[in-house]
């Protein structure tokens, strides 16, 4: 056995012994450890330097709350800085190493930073730093962060998996000790489903280290009954490994599951930790309470230690701390360490207790232990890197003691663990018959039970707990809990409040943020009163333990300085997590390629049999261009797409447009109302291109909509907007126009839609469809749209519409069929050089033909600007009409759609320059609009571009100056029509 | 001129490798099944209809439609409540033109209708462990207190929208079903096997 492991007793497996190395030395521990347990146990007192300082540091605490005791665990792409070694449990194989040290943990460098000490103070970095400005970023900040700052991240992505879960239940309890276990057996018992969330790996809370007896049984057995009673109840679920982090709206609690942080690496397919989200209708706070230090001279040197936490090692862990100690106590509870001690082998040297007497149990344990009991208080410790040797303390009266021990039990009582209970901004209220801070006004639904709550005795935690899980069941709509309340003793809590002692070297608030009682003072010199001040100058209570040993001391000290009361100096707000949470848990499943959900339009596989490139258009997946072999660059397939629709016919699944059914008696007068133009005297059988207005007047949406039946309209969207347009239309439906009987059903995904364009078109849909069926410019003119059946005995919808320009439809069929079509396009094409292309090609014929898209309906343009005010009708109201007509809508200087040319045609054009008047200085005064979308023209052979330009229209022929300040280019441009291609029309009508 | 072949490609066509999928010792802890075959008929009961809409659900499936939350069954269609005054009518086994017409018949006048046969794909979630998998995607408590069998919820699965509905537990377990829409499918496939990973899964496709 380790040098410091006792002989017998504690909740480790003495059998099954666990391999680790602490800063790269080979130790050995037992199943049950936790890494700190296991270091002490092998006398392992130094873990680590401090933040500011470099100061050495041991454990502190045994619990999450550790500000001193962090670590670096694993290795690679695991590790993990900042890591509570009190937390960690032990597996064989964990790898874990000190921080902020160099060259090593004994022999650090910057522990001369201890000699600067005294220009180390709060508001250091305020104060040093701030001339000559320029050098913070390129000298003090790299300067700083070198020689401050704790671990080190991991710099390869994290290999492990993290997911998040919801739960559900009618009662949600945190913590497991007594008032946590009763509250669970009685909200079990009542019939409630209950969930119990541990933070620790084994349930019992304190009564794994103070033990104590429960209606006559040790208290371990109670545990251990609970527990088998709560196991065998279907409706309540035990979480160990699970810490409830935070408290928000509408009964939501989060909650960490710490899933396989205790193996070195999760077991395929499990994730390392799991972020729950738990609904429930009642909560039980049984946290329990903190035990808080008092300050004094040399309190951080390793081997001082909380007093509760020693005996959660001797008694727990079977670990001593210290084989000769000094218990510094203002309270009852602390002598309970005296016990544990001496029970376990170790020698008590001396007990300081800051009251003026103690019992005459006391006084007997004393005599038993061979010890003295000083009345005062620990004014120095001796010693260093290698721990405690020497502790000074001043007595009543005046007499200077000095001990030789090898560690200090501190305890300044207790604080309930207030923080669950403050997440929606309940102030703790004091208590000062227990000199600490209780839950104020709590969340809704909340019952704070047990030490959390100030009750310290264990009848009473067993009391209150039973009680408020009775409580929660009831309140969740169940019946009485069975069973009666478990009994203990009440064992008295006397506490004479003592915050710290006079010395002469450094005394220790926040260990973590090397927050000293003279630094507390000085922000109060320097006016930096208010708690939340004091914590913004000095980072008292920052930082992973969020000052949790360390904020009622800061603020009591402060409350000294002042005058003021601790109850009126206040705490700070508290804020979730309630302990540090990995990003990695926050994300969950969410990452790399689970990022968001992919949508694939129906005719996505073939397209990838055909080497398509793809493009992320939302969470589409579109194919870009079709790249064919020999093609040296995107250019160059693009152009060929493009040539070969404007030469022969090509075609392009467009599925990806929002669909939407709009159906009833009065589609017609609702779609009169949602677009600016007019449907309802649309024919059945035709396509009509529409444009929708915000309620501000500006574009919102545009597309064409096809009169199918009398009562039945097919609506299509942008694929920008199609969700947010169906949003829209829902809302006028149920909420701007419920008297209209209509409805609307999205059918994006039902219809696989392509469209099929060139010259070629019909000859090859004559292939396709049904002879039966007449394609003729007569039977099937421009803007047509009607049900065709297909060879092959599919029925297809077929629309007579252009966005190229060329003869082209589109040609629908429901979305299991939209692979076959892809597939026949190409069959029924093939003697006509049928050439599939992607949205590239798509984007470059429709600047070609003018055709406005989503950089032009960008959220600031009117129907006017984009050329088509004409369609705005003014015999009908509809939605943006009377905005649209403010007096800034229709001025004439503002910007307008034009087409813009290179002055140079070898230049290339860049969408978002900017448009000066020729010559112009670039200056806002100047600027009169910008270049919108761009694109090499195959058919022009040169680049075009449209923009949105001031009194554009007007200005046909000018040439203006092109401004690119990202680019840095400066070059002319003439403003033009924004047709280029075939600005009759006669392509698309032919 | 040759007649062409349309043959329909299920939206999991790719995205589904029937067989054991994630951790493989042990039975499997759910099945996750593809149901093909299905028709599925959107209905929306027009302005002031929707008693004349239940009626026509009456005639045609013997069973009220659901005005709640809550998955139906009639004869030869499952009803699935999508929302208020509205259901999916979900034809296990595929309609054709006849019931497309007896659908149409029956409703005229009282309520509109949109084939969504095309648009959705359907998944089967079962076994001892499906509630574990679902609790990771999704917010619904389907604790069997709180979502009985024949409950059903127009909800999302990891931020897509679906129609999860509860069908008669078997003798492994509980029994889920979901539609979603089919360009969602694959994504939502690949998040599911994800999540039933550590449970192991039986994958697999069959008609509905």
């Amino acid at each position: 056995m380790s040098s410091h492991r006792t002989a017998s007793g504690g909740l480790i497996d003495r059998g099954h012994s666990l391999r680790f190395s602490f800063d790269g030395e080979s130790m050995t521990g037992q199943a049950g450890d936790t890494l700190a347990s296991a270091l002490i146990a092998n006398g392992v007192k130094l873990v680590g330097r401090s933040f500011k300082y470099h100061r050495p540091r041991g454990i502190f605490t045994a619990g999450s709350e550790e500000p001193n005791a962090l670590v670096e665990l694993r290795s690679g792409g695991r590790r993990e800085p900042n890591t509570r070694a009190t937390t960690i449990e032990l597996f064989d194989g964990l790898e874990a190493t000190s921080q902020n040290r160099w060259p090593s943990l004994k022999h650090d460098f910057l522990s001369i930073n201890q000699l600067a000490s005294p220009i180390f103070v709060a508001g250091f970095y305020y104060k040093t730093f701030m001339w000559p400005a320029k050098l913070w970023e390129s000298f003090y900040e790299p300067m700083i962060r070198r020689a401050a700052g704790l671990g080190r991240a991991a710099e390869t992505a994290d290999p492990d998996h993290y997911e998040k879960a919801w739960a559900h239940c009618d009662v949600v309890i945190a913590g497991s000790g007594p008032a946590g276990l009763t509250a669970a057996l009685a909200a079990g018992r009542a019939g409630a489903r209950v969930i119990l969330c541990e933070e620790d790996f084994v349930l019992g809370g304190r009564l794994n280290a103070d033990g104590g007896e429960i209606d006559g049984k040790p208290a371990r057995e109670w545990v251990a009954a609970a527990e088998a009673e709560l196991r065998g109840m279907p409706d309540v679920r035990i979480m160990t490994r699970t810490t409830l982090t935070g408290v928000f709206d509408g009964g939501v609690y989060s909650a960490l599951e710490r899933v396989n942080d205790h193996v070195a690496v999760p077991p395929e397919h499990q994730p390392r930790q799991r972020l729950w989200r738990i609904v429930a209708k009642r909560a039980v706070v049984a946290a329990g309470a903190l035990e808080r230090p008092i300050a004094f001279s040399g309190n951080d040197t390793p081997g001082v230690m909380l007093a509760s936490a020693v005996r959660t090692y001797v008694n727990r862990f079977a670990a001593l701390p210290a084989k000769r100690l000094v218990l510094f106590t203002n309270n009852d509870d602390g002598w309970k360490t005296v016990d544990a001690v001496l029970s376990a082998g170790g020698q008590v040297a001396a007990v300081v207790d800051a009251r003026p007497a103690v019992s005459d149990a006391h006084r007997a344990l004393a005599g038993k232990g061979q010890f003295a009991i000083l009345h005062g208080g620990i004014v120095d410790v001796s010693g260093g890197a290698g721990g405690v040797r020497r502790v000074k303390a001043a007595l009543t009266g005046g007499a200077v003691a000095e001990v030789e021990a090898d560690g200090v039990a501190v305890s300044g009582g207790w604080n309930p663990a207030v923080g669950l209970t403050s997440y929606h901004r309940g102030r703790p209220a004091w208590r000062e018959d227990i000199a600490a801070f209780v839950p104020g006004a709590l969340p809704p639904g909340m019952i704070v039970a047990g030490s959390a709550n100030g009750a310290f005795s264990l009848g009473a935690c067993l009391r209150e707990g039973f009680a408020a899980g009775s409580q929660a069941a009831a309140d969740a709509g169940h019946g009485a809990a069975a069973g009666n309340v478990p009994a203990a003793a009440d064992e008295p809590y006397s506490l004479a409040p003592m915050w710290h002692v006079k010395g002469k070297h450094k005394a220790f608030v926040d260990f973590q943020n090397d927050v000293t009682v003279s630094d507390v003072a000085l922000a109060q010199r320097e006016g930096f009163e208010s708690v939340e001040h004091l914590k913004r100058y000095t980072t008292l209570g920052m930082a992973t333990d969020q000052g949790k040993t360390s904020n009622v001391v800061g603020l009591a000290v402060m409350a000294e300085l002042t005058g003021k009361g601790i109850a009126e100096t206040g705490t700070t707000i508290y804020r979730p997590p309630y302990v540090p949470t990995a990003i990695g848990a926050l994300a969950g499943h969410h990452r790399d390629e689970n990022f968001h959900s992919v949508r694939l339009p129906h005719s996505h596989h073939w397209a990838e049999e055909q080497g398509a490139v793809f493009v992320d258009t939302g969470l589409w997946k579109r194919a870009q261009w079709y790249p064919k072999k020999g093609e040296k660059d995107w250019l160059e397939s693009v152009t060929r797409e493009v040539k070969a629709v404007r030469s022969g016919v090509g075609f392009c699944d467009v599925s990806t447009l929002g669909k939407i059914d709009v159906r009833g008696p009065d589609a017609g007068a609702f779609l009169d109302r949602v677009y600016i133009n007019t449907f309802s005297t649309l024919g059945v059988g035709k396509a009509r291109y529409g444009i929708m207005l915000r309620e501000d007047g500006i574009v919102y949406d545009d597309g064409t909509t096809s009169r199918l039946a009398e009562d039945h309209y097919f609506l299509t969207t942008t694929t920008a907007k199609a969700g947010l347009v169906m949003q829209h239309l829902e809302f006028c439906r149920q909420v701007l126009f419920p008297e209209l009987d209509v409805q609307l059903a999205t059918v994006t995904d039902q219809w696989a839609q392509f469209s099929i364009a060139g010259p070629k078109t019909r000859d090859l849909l004559r292939e396709l469809v049904d002879p039966s069926e007449d394609l003729s410019n007569e039977g099937f003119p421009f803007m047509a749209a009607r049900e065709v059946l297909l060879r092959g005995g599919l029925k297809a919808r077929l629309f007579r519409i252009s966005f190229s320009g060329e003869m082209a439809f589109e040609i629908s069929v429901p979305g299991r069929y939209g692979d076959a079509m892809a597939r026949n396009l190409m069959i029924a094409g093939k003697a006509f050089g049928v050439t599939p292309y992607g949205t590239e090609a798509l984007g470059v014929m429709r600047i070609e033909k003018g055709h406005v898209a989503g950089p032009e309906l960008n959220g600031t343009t009117t129907a006017g600007d984009l050329g088509l005010g004409k369609m705005m009708s003014t015999k009908k109201d509809y939605i943006g009409r009377a905005m649209a007509g403010r007096e800034a809508l229709v001025a004439p200087d503002r910007q307008v759609v034009v087409g813009v040319k290179p002055v140079d045609k070898g230049r290339r054009l860049r969408s978002g320059a900017h448009l000066l008047p020729k010559d112009a200085s670039p200056s806002p005064q100047t600027d009169q609009g910008y270049v919108t979308s761009v694109c090499y023209s195959p058919m022009l052979e040169q680049w075009i571009g449209l923009g949105l330009v001031a009194r554009g229209r007007e200005r046909h022929g000018e040439i203006v100056t092109a401004y690119d300040p990202l680019r840095s280019e400066t070059y002319e441009v003439e403003l033009c029509d924004n047709v280029f291609y075939d600005p009759e029309g006669g392509r698309q009508r032919g | 001129m040759a007649d062409f072949s349309w043959t329909p490609v299920s939206p999991l066509q790719a995205a589904l490798k029937p067989g054991r999928l994630g951790e493989k010792s042990g039975p499997a802890g759910l099945k996750l099944t593809e149901l093909t075959g299905f028709s599925l008929m959107q209905v929306q009961a027009r302005r002031g209809r929707w008693a004349e809409t239940e009626a026509a659900a009456q005639g045609l499936f013997g069973v009220s439609a659901p005005a709640n939350p809550a998955a139906v069954e009639g004869s030869g269609a499952t009803l699935v409540w999508s929302g208020p005054q509205q259901f999916l009518a979900l034809f296990p086994a595929g309609y054709g033109a006849d019931w497309e017409k007896r659908l149409a018949d029956a409703f005229a006048g009282s309520a509109s209708l949109s084939d969504q046969t095309g648009g959705r794909a359907m998944i089967r979630i079962q076994g001892a462990r499906a509630r574990d998998m679902l609790a990771k995607v999704c917010s619904v408590d389907l604790h069997p207190r709180a979502f009985a069998t024949g409950a059903a919820a127009a909800t999302s699965v990891d931020h897509t929208g679906v129609n999860l509905w509860r069908r008669a537990d078997d003798a492994e377990g509980a029994v889920f079903d979901l539609i979603v829409f089919s360009t969602f499918a694959g994504s939502l496939w690949h998040t599911l096997v994800d999540h039933a990973a550590e449970f192991g899964v039986e994958a697999g496709r069959h008609p509905a």
